[in-house]
């Protein structure tokens, strides 16, 4: 342990007297049909764009002179084609960690619609290619293997056309679970990235084979500046704003702190570091440029809401990367890309607030509860660890509850091997459960953090149990 | 997703498409009503045609004005062989006009020999795009073959090169009006 540098997060008083609970509710409901009407807004926005894409195609003249199978058959390939990269690219901007879908939506929540529209997507291109060339082949007389040697052969971008079918076939195959799980993140990652060029090499046979968005058109501009829209979306908030946070804030490594064995905190020293915004519960992609570590970034919470100069987060050495970051020197240089996520007091919509935190889990609820403004008794927190060793930072979080006037509990315990129940085996027998717990959890803000098969078994109860499911709040870290 | 984002979504979507198909609609329409005109003077010239076959006995006289007042587009070879009415001692070639159309020009030209098509030959054919050049090649002869037996502009476009075929009746009719067909 540390003894020469004051390592100890001071926990900080809360700034002002917490709102009236009328007043709180108000402004809840208020930010929250906002955020519903951004959300529902955003989702016809993408509904409209591949509405769009299928009537670039009818409002061309092409579209109202179909005569004969071969040509309904090539239309109805040419609107695949145009819905598929349409939705291609709206994947492309649900990835992009753009701050306004992040601020309504949540970043998990945009991955999970983006990994669902991945298979989807592949089938459309897959029936785009397939319809055309048996389109042509019926109207060319030939069959649909020498049409796709023509095509390959004599048409000036389809070459590249089938290269892109190629890498999309390769990043879907590769994104399933299944095959996903075998692979080292890292590799997976460089195969995804072949999406930006699977999506590059898509444009030139769009533009040159197709007649819908032929040169003049205003159909062409339309799609050239989607395309724009997606890939600078990605260029700016993936690439660019990260650069400048990182050259802004200066963040380096003072110290790392073991807290329990395979657990460290790391502490970051930076400048303006209060700039950044983060909100108790957010979390941060994390690179830390040292040989050994650079390539591989870090989902990691802020275990602390930082202040000006210091930042804090906690790590388990979840996998080989985690383990090397527990020999990270001081002074590192360290990268940041957020912060992100819902999983904040922003996100609140009850007048009170149940937090529960398994493991690892912790680190967001820590920041959490030190980034709320709480009246007394409107916060419990429930503590779980499956044994003593897990009790991660709770000494900090029992340090804040007291301060904040809320209620908080530990249940230590491995699980109970015959039932799927969250709670400990003993406390399972005793017959505790999230309404036991919690005596206002109907009326009360959810935030639940820990192992994800955990987190699901908490969550189902507390469906059970009836709580609204706007009241449910659950970080997935998973990229 | 929640119920007003997919009523929002399905109305916004619905009325997008509805909107581009009338775009394309109209777009359509307006190329037909441009070569309306077209047909238009082409009925015209065959009626005032028909009236000369009518009054058959002044019928050089009718049809040397009828010939002048066509005259002024057709090559002057060509009205000058003109011979109306039963149309029977027409020879000559003639160019259409050139079409323009989404993938290039089109014109084509007739050989006329005592009044029949005996040739279409193809000047120009769409060849902008990809795919251009090659649906031509398969066109052309089709059209050529049909133009020949029906002996009129009045012919059935080819299916998979709709462009092509327009381009190619638009400019064999003024071709056919030319020669007072």
């Amino acid at each position: 342990m540390t003894s020469t540098i004051e390592l100890h997060t001071t926990v900080r008083l809360p700034p002002a007297p917490a709102p009236r609970i009328e007043v709180a509710t108000r402004l809840r409901r208020r930010d929250r049909r906002r955020r519903n009407a951004a959300v529902d807004a955003l989702a016809i926005i993408v509904w409209v764009s591949a509405a769009l894409a299928a009537a670039l195609y009818l409002a061309s003249p092409g579209a109202h002179i179909l005569s004969g199978g071969a040509a309904f058959v090539t239309a109805a390939g040419i609107v695949a084609g145009l819905v598929a990269t349409d939705l291609v690219l709206v994947m492309i901007v649900l990835a992009a960690r753009v701050p306004l879908i992040d601020r309504v939506f949540g970043t998990d929540r945009a991955i999970a619609v983006h990994r669902s529209l991945g298979k989807p997507v592949l089938y459309l291109i897959l029936v785009h290619g397939l319809l055309i060339t048996i389109g042509y082949g019926l109207s060319d007389r030939t069959n649909p293997v020498a049409e796709t040697i023509s095509l390959f052969t004599t048409l000036p971008d389809m070459p590249l056309a089938y290269l892109s079918l190629g890498l999309f076939v390769a990043v879907v195959v590769t994104s399933l679970v299944a095959v996903r799980r075998r692979l080292p993140y890292e590799a997976w990652h460089v195969i995804h990235l072949l999406s930006y060029a699977a999506v590059a090499v898509a444009l030139p046979h769009q533009l040159s084979v197709g007649s819908v968005l032929a040169s003049g058109t205003w159909q062409r501009v339309y799609w050239i500046a989607l395309y724009v829209l997606a890939l600078g979306a990605i260029v700016v908030y993936r690439f660019l704003l990260p650069i400048l946070v990182t050259f802004q804030h200066r963040i380096r490594v003072v110290a790392v702190e073991p807290i329990a064995p395979g657990v460290v905190s790391i502490h970051l020293s930076g400048r303006d570091l209060t700039r950044l915004g983060v909100q108790g519960g957010q979390y941060g992609v994390w690179r830390f440029w040292t040989t050994g570590t650079w390539w591989h970034a870090h989902p990691v919470s802020f275990s602390a809401v930082p202040s000006e100069n210091h930042a804090r987060i906690t790590v388990r050495d979840l996998g080989a990367g985690s383990r090397r970051l527990s020999r990270i020197r001081a002074g590192a240089f360290v990268s940041l890309e957020g912060p992100y996520g819902l999983f904040t007091a922003k996100a609140r919509t009850a007048p009170y607030l149940t937090l529960i935190a398994s493991g690892i889990g912790i680190t967001p609820i820590r920041s959490l509860l030190e980034d709320s403004v709480l009246r007394e008794g409107e916060a419990t927190v429930l503590l779980r660890g499956s044994d003593p060793d897990q009790r991660y930072l709770w000494n900090e979080v029992a340090d804040l509850a007291t301060v904040t006037r809320s209620e908080i509990f530990a249940m230590i315990g491995p699980r109970p091997s015959g039932a799927d129940a969250w709670q400990s085996a003993e406390d399972w027998n005793r017959g505790v459960t999230l309404t036991s717990t919690f005596p206002h959890l109907l009326e009360s803000d959810l935030y639940i953090c820990g192992p994800q098969p955990w987190t699901d078994l908490v969550v189902r109860d507390a469906r059970l149990a009836g709580v609204p499911e706007h009241q449910i709040h659950q970080e997935r870290f998973s990229s | 997703m929640r119920p007003r984002a997919v009523a929002g979504g399905v109305f916004a979507s619905a009325s997008v498409l509805l909107i581009g198909w009338q775009i394309g609609a109209a777009q359509v329409s307006a190329t037909t009503s441009t070569s309306t005109p077209a047909t238009g003077s082409t009925s015209g010239s065959s009626g005032s045609a028909s009236t000369g076959s009518g009054s058959t006995g002044s019928a050089s006289g009718s049809t040397g004005t009828s010939s002048g007042s066509s005259a002024s587009t057709a090559t002057p070879s060509a009205s000058a062989t003109a011979t109306p009415a039963a149309g029977s001692s027409v020879s000559g070639t003639f160019d259409g006009a050139t079409t323009e159309t989404r993938f290039g020009p089109v014109q084509v030209e007739i050989v006329v020999s005592a009044g029949k098509i005996t040739d279409v030959v193809a000047l120009q054919l769409t060849n902008e795009g990809g795919r251009s050049v090659e649906i031509s090649n398969y066109a052309a002869p089709i059209l050529r073959t049909e133009a020949l037996s029906a002996q009129s502009a009045k012919i059935q476009s080819v299916s998979g090169a709709t462009y092509t075929s327009e381009g190619y009746v638009t400019s064999l009719q003024s071709a056919l009006d030319k020669a007072g067909l």
